[in-house]
């Protein structure tokens, strides 16, 4: 149980953290560009699974995505697939929850950017993408990287919306956190312990990691 | 064909008392045009618009004979197609981008990187490709930033105070640079200063902008020798300004200049014979005699006619004509002892070292 938990934990994370880097930075993007009406709307929008309660994500989630949701339905209908009580939907509800936290950082650093540096790479006959890819992102890659290690850390310990969209499935959807609740609920403190101990050994690697990026890129 | 055909009207962002709209028309004749203006004047914003930055609401921007921006037929080329090279006042190199990558940035084809080397050694720069732009200093980076400039093979390249933020000796040696890339090139430079040292000292053109608005233009020499914006006035000053040619230097230590019709004598300049040089003159340094003197220490006597008389707080400014103009400050009281007036012929006394040269 441990076991599964441990690795279903590691590839939930490292999947959203990727879903989340490469959707936060394209969007951090393209909100930094310039002010427009309802700007101001949108960002709150984005950035509400930061601020409701987890498990108020995760009803929105079944709303969206279950059986007969507004997505899930018309899923079901074409594919046969629904997301609920899988993995994917642990890889769904963790990228959500950390999305606020990539976006914000990615918003940032596009904004610190100096607009002229763009418009110098225009002028060397470089176009949007070109420009995007070879100086923004380099540019921008301090604060990407924070988001990403941000985003990591929060789809690591992603426990409400993962219980409400994916439920607790050992070795189907139970991650670290939900294996953790369950094994302190039903008095194993032995592999409580355990887990928990792993999930910070995790954590702390994943800071070192990052730290040393950092300082590479510095 | 003009490098700059622009005629333009722009809404300025900035909002509070600062808010104007630029509303620019000049056609520039010279090789390097100077953009001159006290800050807050517009100037930034019409490189903008040259660039592809800023939109103008109408008008026409035409660079190097090329329309790239035309509301009337709905022509408005994006940066990277208006072949427009640009360097900031903080240069704004790439960040992450070594010297030499800076450079090829702007270039194409497989041998970027040779080209990149043959710019960064015209900029006086080939020892610096491995180097990162945080490692350079202030005069390093704008060399930098020219070469980048060049690399792109430009119709025309747009400098926004590249000089600013250098101090004398850095300033200097990188506007000789500049000078000669833009001769060997034949590139036209769009030049941005607020400074009128620097205007008269790189100029062939000079559009003299307040408030969004051309307010006069032509010459360097000739805006700085009478300046009939207040902008520019007041930027002269109490200063006689000229761009002057070392015609000798004489063993004794002192150097000959032509002041454009007028050989002056003046304290050695460390400049080749045949260069052009900016010298300054203080009108307080110049002395009015009606009889030509003799036995005096004064390095320069030149005869000439006063043009104009016009009071300057509690003295009162004499322009002479030499043929060179040199404005002289004096006292009402002299003025009235001596009978100064307009027509009369007078003479000027001017010490050697009174001739500062500007850069």
């Amino acid at each position: 149980m441990i076991r599964s938990a441990l690795f279903l934990s590691l590839w939930v994370t490292l999947a959203s953290t990727l879903i989340v880097a490469v959707i936060g930075t394209i969007s951090g993007y393209l909100i930094s560009r310039r002010r427009f009406p309802g700007r101001g709307l949108l960002e709150a929008v984005l950035n509400l699974p930061l601020v409701l309660p987890p498990t108020v994500t995760g009803y929105y989630l079944i709303v969206l995505l279950g059986r007969r949701g507004l997505l899930g339905e018309t899923l079901f209908e074409w594919t046969g697939f629904t997301v609920p009580f899988t993995w994917v939907a642990c890889v769904v509800a963790a990228s959500l929850m950390a999305f606020p936290l990539m976006l914000r950082s990615a918003l940032v650093a596009f904004e610190s950017i100096d607009p002229r540096q763009a418009l110098a790479a225009a002028s060397l006959g470089h176009g949007r993408l070109s420009t995007f890819f070879r100086v923004l992102v380099p540019m921008a890659r301090r604060g990407l990287l924070a988001g990403m290690v941000l985003s990591f850390a929060r789809a690591l310990g992603e426990f409400g919306a993962t219980l409400m969209l994916a439920g607790n499935i050992p070795g189907r959807t139970q991650t670290l956190p939900l294996a953790i609740y369950e094994a302190a609920l039903s008095g194993e403190d032995r592999d409580a312990l355990l887990m928990a101990g792993a999930l910070t050994l995790v954590s702390v690697i994943v800071m070192i990691l990052a730290g040393r990026l950092d300082r590479k890129t510095a | 064909m003009n490098p700059f055909e622009i005629d333009i009207r722009l809404e300025h962002e900035n909002s509070g008392p600062d808010r104007f709209t630029l509303e620019a028309a000049f056609q520039a004749s010279g090789q390097t045009t100077v953009l001159f203006g006290p800050s807050g004047a517009g100037k930034t914003t019409l490189l903008q618009a040259v660039l592809g930055g800023r939109r103008p609401e109408r008008g026409r921007i035409q660079v190097a004979g090329r329309t790239v921006f035309d509301s009337e037929r709905a022509i408005d080329l994006p940066t990277r197609q208006r072949r427009i090279g640009v360097v900031f006042q903080d240069a704004l190199l790439f960040p992450h981008l070594d010297v030499r990558h800076n450079v090829a940035f702007g270039a194409r084809g497989g041998n970027r990187y040779a080209l990149a080397q043959e710019l960064l050694d015209r900029v006086e720069g080939g020892h610096l490709g491995s180097r990162m732009p945080v490692d350079l200093s202030g005069g390093e980076k704008q060399r930098i930033a020219l070469a980048r400039a060049l690399a792109a093979r430009p119709a025309a390249i747009l400098l926004d105070e590249p000089f600013s933020a250098l101090d004398g000796p850095a300033r200097e040696a990188l506007g000789e640079t500049v000078r000669q890339v833009q001769a060997e090139s034949g590139i036209p430079f769009l030049h941005v200063t607020h400074d009128i040292t620097e205007a008269l000292r790189i100029g062939d053109h000079m559009v003299v902008l307040d408030q969004g608005r051309v307010v006069q233009q032509g010459r360097p020499s000739d805006v700085v020798a009478a300046p009939t914006s207040t902008v520019a006035a007041r930027a002269v000053g109490t200063e006689n300004l000229y761009r002057a040619r070392v015609l000798n230097h004489h063993p004794d230590g002192y150097t000959t200049l032509d002041l454009g019709g007028v050989s002056v004598e003046t304290g050695l300049m460390p400049s080749p014979t045949g260069d052009e040089v900016a010298v300054g003159l203080r009108a307080e340094d110049v002395l009015i005699s009606l009889n030509r003197v003799t036995g005096t220490s004064a390095r320069n006597v030149l005869a000439g006619t006063i043009t104009e008389l016009s009071p300057r707080g509690s003295a009162i400014e004499v322009r002479v004509e030499t043929p060179v103009a040199i404005r002289a400050l004096v006292t009402r009281a002299s003025v009235q002892e001596l009978r100064l007036h307009t027509g009369s012929p007078v003479h000027l006394l001017i010490k050697a070292a009174a001739f500062q040269r500007l850069i």
